[in-house]
């Protein structure tokens, strides 16, 4: 089976997506399990002119900067074309796969530390827990 | 208590060129969900225009490992697990999803996360899997008769014979196009009437007489022969010309131009070296006495010819010779060594050396490869390695 790469950019530039990466899971409060879409989850701050951001989620802040991925990205999707049968094509139909580049991610922001706790914040909306599992950081 | 307000949907673009004291905020995209269908892939920047233009693909069936590949060259394809938490954004107008945010200047930016990305896969550069396509071509080789020079399409074309077009393996054998070109060359194939195929040895060792003895008869010159004179006759005794091109190509290599070619002396005394072997393992001297009796006048045989081709054995005061080719054992490595060391337990590295020169693994060295498959002992400082199964 052979799977075509497709890339429908051209001549133009692939569209470039962003990353924001962080250590540990960003957790929806149970109660907006079922609704969260849409809803805001942080905050992103560049506070002076060099990239480094920070990243409020609920009461807790992350502080990161922005780096250049050494090999970019590239966002690809998986894409099905249904063959219709010769004979008709009532039961069986032939499926066609492809992978379509439908972006390229060249930069991250990247949050390798753990949260600090903003002392005096007002409740958010959607309260997020940020757990930070013993987990190594991406130190690069 | 704060109302969710929707705000100008940015989009990847916010956060790409977020300017210095501002603040934007991220938010869960109407889409967010795990789109599995969706992938992160790592590339080197080198691909990307091969990307571009569209040339790339995947290659393997359900069972393999996929593979990528380019024009040129062969990627194996891994996964690589990412414990952080890789928020995905895409640009504002990628995914439609005007009802839920309005674009409203005097709210806030908001750049919404489409799904959270466990990882990525990565490339890593291998060799072509081209083992299969040695199996495929053998199972129907072409044989003696099969072909008449009326050149009929229409008989040969039955789907149950194991024929396979250039699309067709393409499909099966993960390797790139010049990669696969490059394999069914090296197999010695030929594509007749929109099927790659080998020729059996029968077939060839018929040609290739036929043209030996033709070029008596005409008093060519083995060192330049004319094609379309070769052409014409091998074709009057009842070849092809495809097939009698194949000869010239398999046997001899162009010179001066494009019409002249010269048959390449250690290739047609291997040949003959080959058929007389095929009866089973031979004296020395007469198998030497044999193969320069068998080939053409105007050719000398050297047993240095014969690397990779032949293995020779010592019992009692008699040297035997017996065929052990190349062409036989897998391009694999980890199957050719293991193909070797079941031939043989120990190999000194001269007769090692010409069965593994071949093989080629990106970003392996063919030291780093003796250490990984083989174990190196030196009885003495002086003497020869000798090299045994890991």
């Amino acid at each position: 089976m052979e799977i075509k790469v497709k890339c429908r950019c051209g001549e133009e530039k692939c569209k470039e997506w962003a990353i924001v990466e962080l250590q540990g899971v960003v957790e929806v409060q149970p109660e907006f399990q079922d609704s969260f879409r849409t809803l805001p989850m942080a905050k992103l701050c560049r506070p002076s002119s060099q990239e480094n951001y920070t990243f409020s989620v609920g009461y807790h802040e992350l502080s990161g900067s922005k780096v250049p991925l050494k090999k970019p990205f590239l966002v690809m999707k998986k894409i099905k074309h249904s063959i219709a049968d010769k004979d008709g094509g009532d039961t069986s139909s032939v499926s066609k796969v492809e992978l379509e580049v439908i972006g390229i991610v060249r930069h991250r922001i990247l949050f390798k530390n753990r949260p600090k706790a903003l002392i005096s914040s007002s409740q958010p909306v959607v309260k997020a827990k940020l757990s930070a599992p013993g987990s190594v950081a991406h130190t690069n | 208590m704060e109302q969710s307000r929707p705000g100008c949907d940015g989009g990847a673009e916010a956060v790409i060129n977020l300017q210095p004291n501002s603040t934007i905020s991220i938010a869960y995209h109407p889409l967010f969900g795990p789109h599995d269908d969706m992938v992160l892939l790592e590339l080197d920047e080198k691909l990307l225009p091969d990307v571009l233009d569209q040339r790339i693909s995947l290659r393997g069936h359900l069972d393999e490992d996929a593979v990528l590949c380019t024009r040129s060259k062969t990627y194996a394809v891994k996964f690589v697990g990412n414990s952080n938490s890789v928020l995905l954004i895409p640009p504002s107008n990628q995914f439609s999803h005007e009802s839920h945010i309005k674009k409203n200047t005097d709210e806030e930016v908001v750049a919404s996360v489409i799904k959270v990305a466990l990882g990525n896969m990565e490339l890593v550069e291998i060799a072509p899997k081209v083992d299969k396509l040695k199996l495929l071509l053998s199972r129907n080789p072409l044989k003696l008769g099969e072909l008449t020079e009326t050149d009929d399409l229409d008989e040969m074309i039955d789907n149950d014979k194991s024929l396979y077009r250039w699309y067709d393996l393409t499909d099966m054998i993960q390797a790139s196009d010049e990669e696969l070109m490059t394999a069914l060359n090296a197999f010695s194939a030929v594509e007749i009437n929109g099927y790659w195929r080998i020729v059996d040895e029968n077939y060839m060792d018929a040609i290739l007489n036929i043209l030996l003895q033709n070029s008596i008869l005409n008093d060519w010159s083995l060192n330049a022969l004319n094609e379309d004179e070769v052409l014409d006759v091998l074709e009057s005794d009842g070849f092809t010309r495809k097939i009698a091109r194949h000869c010239l190509q398999v046997y001899g290599f162009k010179v001066d131009g494009d019409s002249l070619w010269r048959l390449d002396e250690r290739k047609v005394c291997v040949h003959f070296a080959r058929g007389i072997l095929r009866g089973g393992k031979m004296k020395m001297e007469s198998f030497m006495e044999e193969w320069g009796r068998k080939v053409p006048e105007r050719m000398s045989v050297n047993f240095d010819m014969l690397e990779g081709e032949v293995l020779t054995e010592t019992l009692g005061i008699q040297t035997w010779v017996y065929a052990f080719g190349i062409s036989s054992l897998p391009c694999d490595p980890a199957a050719r060594f293991s193909a070797l060391f079941h031939e043989r337990k120990k190999w000194d590295w001269r007769d090692l050396n010409p069965y593994i020169r071949d093989l080629n693994v990106p970003g392996l060295s063919s030291d780093a490869l003796l250490l990984k498959y083989t174990r190196r002992t030196q009885p003495t400082p002086d003497s020869e390695p000798v090299f045994t199964m890991r």
